[in-house]
């Protein structure tokens, strides 16, 4: 419905290009926002505007750690107190130390002044407003980063409601350390931000602005964060934690920065809420509060930017501002009408009622939230759909380059065992796979193939054994560094990260041999850019290699592709990250014979370039056509390995496959 | 009071909390370990409960402590109340699945969740603006039996309280598993997709847990009620919380779990109490979590539906 | 469309205000002029009922000045403004910032009643400064607001806007714990609050008073008002053999506080606040637990004023539910707004925010709870704390506090 009237709305400027028009708004929506205090002269309503913007900050701030990176925070608010006592402390009267020579450097940066009340000379803080706001972010981040660490571990319902006991326990410390917060009465004199010496002081129009700024500039740093390297290792941890760190990303080192970032927005609010209210007791961060922001987010759209601000703003304005003024109205109609309950009706009070009613009915029919974080790609035209099929393998594959084997082995694994309870998956399985070459591993389901597969790229931990890559150790390393170190896979029930499009996943695939950190990634410089633009060009080229199949679905959303499609996609993200070896699992499972074909030809054709490829297949056509080497695992142990056509005729692999009965029966059938 | 009085006493009132935490607990690892939902609505459920069940004594001309009742009356009022109680919070639970919770039941990420907080925000409102903010007395008709155990006291309600509940949590046990429909809702929280091809009908499968789930928490409303005299809007959140930690701390989705963590949850706001102070139960009931968490991240005692994401 | 409304009804504003001038000069017989008292309370959330309880009150006070038209050539109105959010969960004073600046672009409103909480007063204070608009909060007692020591913060502008028809916990809680100490005898005591601003500023007024007179404090502990179960506590005070309990805090803890030590420490003096004076103590507690506390109201006792037993059946009868002790004192607060209006018309002088704020300075005006004046910042000068018991009558109704709290004494000042 408001995508219906938004394109209603729309359809005079359809002439204007996308990017114009969407400047244009933005141009629009700013005139609007600064000219509102002077246009507007009610200062409660200013002030309502300026709540919203602290809410919209703290949505974004949330917003990346729920909607960037999946992480369900339900104690956020914590973050929130954090900077808000942080500023409240040390602008206020109520922590105030004995003054020693050791503040007196403190007090040559104007952080302190020599304060006396009679008795002994004491400590007044008098930390500057525009000071507290980026160390205040620097003090939550930290915290963010303290409180993340034991989650690390937990996934959705632990993380939850570890958070929220965090979430509990700040408010009751305020509360009860009152020497340092003054407890339930609340902060006493904190101090209203100064500029060049005129002070803010209670006029709402000053704060406003400020807000304002905040909410640009937040909203800056999550759009250049969410189109960055960052943001895509984030989306890829909300998606799929495994393949994510299977495809180079440090879970630890990107779940922590999200906490990190997440709460040095919340520390910045809490700042800036302080500094407006001049007060701070325990109440305003409780578990209703980190709710508010998570159903603000969820209502306004999990990780998109723009969705979360308008939700916040509509939420909060809503309580503030327009209910109030809507129970104004409809009482002054049963004025008018004479109708007592119209007269009476406070809409004010059933707030929270509307509240629930607007969440239930968001969830059930609008879950996307008012503003999608994924826009849909328009659907192909004929043309794209019906491309014509490649044959032959790789076109384009000169724009990728060669790799160079050095002879000798690339992987070399040599008595690996894998136990899972009392089930042994591997034991004691000895590998070669030389550099270059292609080498398959078969065996009946439950052999233990995906297992070797796993205890190779460190996603399960074996009980003994070594794995050498280019002659250094696997084993004990993160899968990311086994990325990093060249070993990349596909999975066997295909693992994209299913709300991200085609290209998304694919430089996701870069991501470890990308560099961009968080500063960079937000300043944008000619450095990252380049990087940027390259990783771009190299992930269309990847792509393009499949032909038509995916460049012209670059933009759309993986989990609407055919299964064949998502597999080329796998695959794709496996080359982009420019592997030394290729782990290949089952990569034609549930295709056609003519897939089939097309795919085979196509690895044929990566292998011819040099590249060295470990495979798990059970279309024995494929492993002949392809493998120069074929290892059969059964009940996890090897039990045969030789060339393709030697393990065909094997007697211990017929067993394994078939069974001893039918053995006999099938001996004709395999040699025909 | 001797030492050891005290820790009598102590251990009375903690296994009193704690029988009524792993009630409600309960509610929350059914249908946890079945939908993976962490379903905000039954600290709610658990309030409106305690609210039918006032009415419900009220409409037997029980008005607070004036009426005591012994015998087969009271046995009577009791168990017409239980009825009542836990057939209407179990219905309610039913219509929150079926007509709001099923139709998000499959949507990956915290829709479900947040469906269940809106919910929680009309119960608690739709109470809140009918009945007033303020704690409201609860009849008593039990007699006012109690027993020295040296300085201890050990009351009648006291007894009560971990009989129902004890009963309520054997008859659970029993349901889950042994009965058919118990072991189709072990099945669905194993694997629903198996289980529907095993031709088990999970729908009724997740409305059993919804009314169990609810009943239970009805139940609780009820005892609560019995055993502190008042009940008011705001009770859900609190007795919700620990319950629902008590729940995660047992092992979620894990029946005996969540009744150990309940006593576990009782045990220490008790000795919280006595030993550091009630201003920092909370701190401390949460560091414990997060300790058992961290080194135990599947609870104490393992959870019984395998991780679904 | 806003912006609109919002310009014209400040043309309106401005018309009005103009017609105010012309009425203190003329006293015309033109239409009644509005004079609008804001209702700042917290009405969603925890503190709903007392909120409406309190707002109530007022509006009774403004009704039947109406009706009995107290004031020649003047109707007034209230503007409610609720201070409670869905995103607090409760009182929030963010939005009690939000409409303190409301209130002081509304140019209507001469004055206000509210707000409930101290954390909502603070934020309210300095901007009702400098917008130069008073405010009676018939409730929150927290000192710091109207302490000189904090002038520079809370009245910026320098004259006093935040006035109380309750005495902070400055007077409350030392006169009690004088009064337990010297009548009652008590040796030791266990001290507990609710966790909220009044009760914690309330009990550590008392606590350190005790300590002074002697009064052995064998422990301070707080409550978390939304849970149940204070058994753990009240075993612990059991163990103490502690000679008596206070209490600081309100109802919503104070119920189940009194229902517990009832059953577990029956024989210890129990004592509150007057935040466990009120019908909804009696009420929601219930006899015989409820029988045997103490209470303290910040005033002086009428013994045997009929008015308020009077005032208490009317209240009762217009919104079908009893008074409580902040209905009391809004209803009071009310009365003083519409006396300082009344006495500027009287003496010809215009309605403004100014005039009556001075008048309200100097009210000299009689109550509910007596005679009220007020010293220069803003606080009752009358400082008498009364002390009650609670005891059954039971040819009274139960929950009328007038007949169920018994008339002890004055508690000793500091």
């Amino acid at each position: 419905m408001v995508t219906a009237a938004l394109n209603a709305l729309g359809r005079p400027f359809a002439g204007i290009a996308p990017e114009r028009r969407k400047f244009i708004t933005l141009v629009l929506l700013t005139v609007v926002m600064l000219a509102f205090p002077i246009v507007h002269d009610n200062d409660g309503d200013i002030d309502s505007m300026a709540n919203a913007m602290s809410y919209a900050t703290l949505a974004l701030g949330l917003n990346i750690v729920v909607g960037f990176a999946g992480l369900l925070d339900l104690g956020y608010a914590a973050f929130f107190a954090i900077g808000a006592y942080y500023y409240g402390i040390l602008t206020s009267f109520q922590v105030m130390p004995e003054w020693s020579s050791f503040w007196q450097p403190f007090a040559a940066l104007g952080l302190v002044e020599k304060m006396n009340q009679g008795g002994p000379d004491l400590v007044h803080f008098t930390l500057s407003f525009w000071l507290a706001l980026p160390t205040a972010a620097l003090v939550a981040a930290f915290f963010g980063v303290l409180f993340g660490a034991p989650t690390l571990r937990l996934r959705g319902d632990y993380l939850a409601i570890v958070t929220l006991g965090f979430g509990e326990i700040v408010p009751i410390v305020a509360r009860n350390k009152s020497d340092w917060t003054n407890g339930a009465a609340g902060l006493n004199g904190v101090q209203a931000p100064r500029l060049f010496g005129w002070s803010f002081g209670v006029d709402a129009t000053p704060y406003y602005y400020v807000g304002f700024a905040m909410v640009v500039l937040l909203i800056f740093i999550s759009i250049r964060l969410r189109d960055s390297r960052i943001g895509r290792a984030w989306m890829a941890i909300r998606e799929d934690e495994t393949a994510a760190a299977a495809m180079g990303v440090n879970l630890v080192r990107f779940k922590l920065l999200a906490f990190a970032i997440g709460a040095a927005f919340a520390g910045m609010t809490g700042v800036f809420f302080v500094a407006k209210l001049q007060t701070a007791t325990p109440e305003m961060f409780g578990f209703p509060v980190s709710t508010m922001i998570l159903v603000m987010v969820v209502f306004g759209g999990m990780g998109s930017v723009w969705g979360v601000v308008l939700g916040a703003a509509v939420l909060q304005l809503l309580q503030s501002w327009f209910l109030k003024d809507l129970t104004q109205w409809i009482n002054a109609f049963g004025d008018l009408v004479g109708s007592a309950w119209l007269r009476q009706v406070d809409l004010v009070q059933s707030i929270e009622l509307i509240f629930g009613i607007i969440l239930v009915v968001m969830m059930l029919f609008r879950r996307e939230g008012l503003i999608p974080a994924m826009a849909k790609a328009p659907p192909l035209n004929m043309a794209a759909q019906t491309a014509n099929v490649q044959r032959g393998g790789f076109t384009g594959l000169e724009r990728i380059g060669r790799w160079q084997p050095a002879g000798g082995n690339a992987l070399e694994v040599k008595g690996v065992t894998v136990k899972f309870g009392g089930l042994v998956a591997l034991n004691a399985v000895d590998l070669v796979v030389p550099d270059g070459g292609v080498v398959a591993v078969i065996g009946p389901n439950g052999s233990g193939k995906s297992t070797l597969f796993n205890v190779i790229t460190g996603l399960v931990h074996s009980d003994g054994g070594s794995i050498r890559f280019h002659g250094a150790e696997l084993l004990g390393l993160a899968p990311h560094e086994i990325l990093e170190a060249g070993v990349a896979r596909t999975f066997q029930n295909i693992r994209l990260f299913p709300n991200l499009t085609v290209l998304q996943n694919v430089m996701i695939g870069e991501h470890a041999r990308l560099h961009a950190g968080p500063v960079a990634s937000v300043l944008r410089l000619p450095g990252t850019r380049r990087e940027e633009a390259g990783a771009r060009a190299w992930a269309l080229d990847i792509i393009g290699l499949f032909g038509n199949r995916l460049t012209p679905r670059i933009d759309q959303i993986v989990s609407g592709l055919s299964y064949a499609n998502r597999r080329r996609v796998e695959i794709a993200r496996a080359i982009a990250t420019r592997p030394k070896i290729l782990l290949l699992d089952e990569p034609t499972a549930g295709m056609n014979p003519a897939e089939t074909l097309e795919l085979a030809e196509q690895i044929k054709s990566l292998h011819e370039l040099g590249l060295t490829i470990l495979l798990i297949e059970h279309k024995l056509d494929v492993v002949t056509r392809l493998a120069q080497n074929v290892i059969v695992l059964d009940h996890g142990e090897k039990i045969a390995e030789g060339l393709p056509d030697d393990v065909r005729r094997d007697e211990a692999v017929l067993t394994a496959y078939l069974g001893r009965t039918a053995q006999a029966a099938h001996a004709g059938v395999a040699n025909g | 009071m001797t030492t050891a009085d005290l820790i009598l006493q102590q251990l009375i009132n903690g296994v009193s909390l704690g029988a009524m935490y792993a009630l409600l607990a309960l509610g929350f690892t059914l249908v946890y370990g079945i939908l993976e939902l962490i379903n905000f609505s039954h600290f709610n459920i658990f309030m409106v409960g305690s609210f039918v069940a006032l009415m419900t004594l009220d409409a037997f001309g029980l008005k607070g402590q004036t009426v005591v009742l012994t015998g087969l009356p009271l046995a009577g009022v009791l168990l017409v109340a239980f009825l009542v109680t836990m057939v209407a919070t179990g219905v309610l639970g039913v219509g929150i699945e079926r007509f709001l919770l099923r139709r998000v039941r499959h949507v990956k990420g915290p829709a479900a969740m947040i469906t269940t907080i809106g919910v929680s925000y009309i119960l608690l409102n739709v109470v809140l603006l009918t009945t007033g903010a303020d704690a409201k007395n609860f009849p008593n008709p039990l007699p006012a039996v109690h027993y020295d155990i040296g300085g201890a006291v050990l009351r009648l309600r006291e007894i009560l309280i971990w009989i129902i509940a004890f009963v309520l949590m054997g008859g659970l046990s029993y349901f889950v598993n042994r009965t058919r429909l118990g072991k189709a809702m072990r099945a669905t929280a194993q694997d629903p997709d198996a289980a529907r091809m095993m031709g088990i009908e999970v729908d009724r499968v997740i409305m059993t847990a919804f009314f169990v789930g609810s009943a239970l928490a009805g139940a609780g409303g009820l005892i609560f009620g019995l055993y502190y005299n008042f009940t008011s809007a705001s009770v859900g959140f609190v007795a919700g919380l620990r319950a629902f930690t008590a729940a995660v701390l047992g092992g979620i989705g894990n029946v005996p779990g969540a009744m150990v963590g309940g006593l576990i949850i009782g045990l220490i706001e008790a000795s919280g109490g006595q030993l550091i102070a009630t201003a920092w139960t909370d701190v401390v009931i949460f560091s414990i979590l997060v300790l058992v968490l961290v080194f135990r991240p599947s609870g104490l005692f393992g959870r019984m539906a395998p991780n679904k994401s | 469309m806003t912006v609109k409304l919002t310009r014209r009804s400040a043309l309106m504003a401005t018309a009005a205000t103009a017609a105010a001038a012309t009425l203190g000069v003329s006293g015309a017989e033109a239409a009644d002029k509005v004079v609008k008292i804001a209702l700042e309370m917290s009405f969603t959330g925890a503190d709903a009922t007392s909120a409406l309880r309190a707002a109530q009150g007022a509006m009774m006070a403004i009704d039947e000045a109406n009706e009995s038209k107290a004031v020649k050539g003047v109707k007034f109105e209230y503007v409610k403004f609720d201070d409670g959010t869905a995103t607090a969960g409760q009182y929030d004073p963010v939005q009690g910032a939000t409409n303190a600046r409301k209130m002081v672009s509304d140019r209507d409103i001469v004055a206000s009643v509210g707000p409930q909480m101290s954390g909502v007063g603070k934020a309210m204070a300095p901007i009702l400064s400098q917008g130069n608009l008073a405010t009676i909060t018939p409730a929150s007692t927290n000192p710091d607001i109207t302490d000189p020591k904090f002038a520079a913060q809370y009245r910026p502008a320098g004259k006093a806007i935040y006035f109380r028809t309750v005495a902070t916990d400055a007077f409350q809680g030392p006169n009690m714990a004088n009064f337990m100490a010297d009548k009652l005898k008590v040796k030791s005591i266990f001290v507990l609050d609710d966790s909220g601003a009044y009760g914690v500023g309330l009990a550590d007024a008392f606590q350190a008073q005790a300590e002074k007179k002697g009064i052995k404090i064998l422990g301070r502990d707080r409550l978390d008002p939304k849970a149940a179960d204070y058994s753990a506590i009240l075993t612990k005070i059991k163990s103490l053999g502690a000679d008596a309990m206070y209490y600081g805090g309100v109802g919503q803890a104070g119920v189940k506080l009194a229902k517990q030590s009832y059953e577990i420490i029956p024989n210890v003096i129990k004592a509150g606040g007057d935040g466990m004076f009120g019908s909804d103590l009696l009420t929601g507690v219930g006899f015989p637990a409820v029988e045997g506390w103490y209470a303290t109201q910040a005033s002086p006792h009428v013994v045997d004023d009929p008015k308020l037993g009077n005032w208490t059946k009317k209240y009762t009868e217009k919104y079908k539910m009893g008074p409580d002790d902040y209905t009391v004192t809004s209803y009071d607060a009310a009365l003083i707004i519409i006396d300082a209006v009344k006495r500027l018309v009287a003496a010809g002088k215009p309605v403004t925010r100014d005039n009556v704020r001075d008048n309200i300075q100097s009210s000299k005006v009689s109550t509910l709870q007596g005679e009220v004046e007020f010293d220069e910042h803003g606080d009752l000068k009358n400082k008498v704390i009364s002390v009650f018991q609670i005891k059954q009558d039971k040819t009274k109704p139960l929950d009328d506090p007038s007949s169920q709290y018994k008339y002890v004494g004055v508690a000793p000042t500091v």
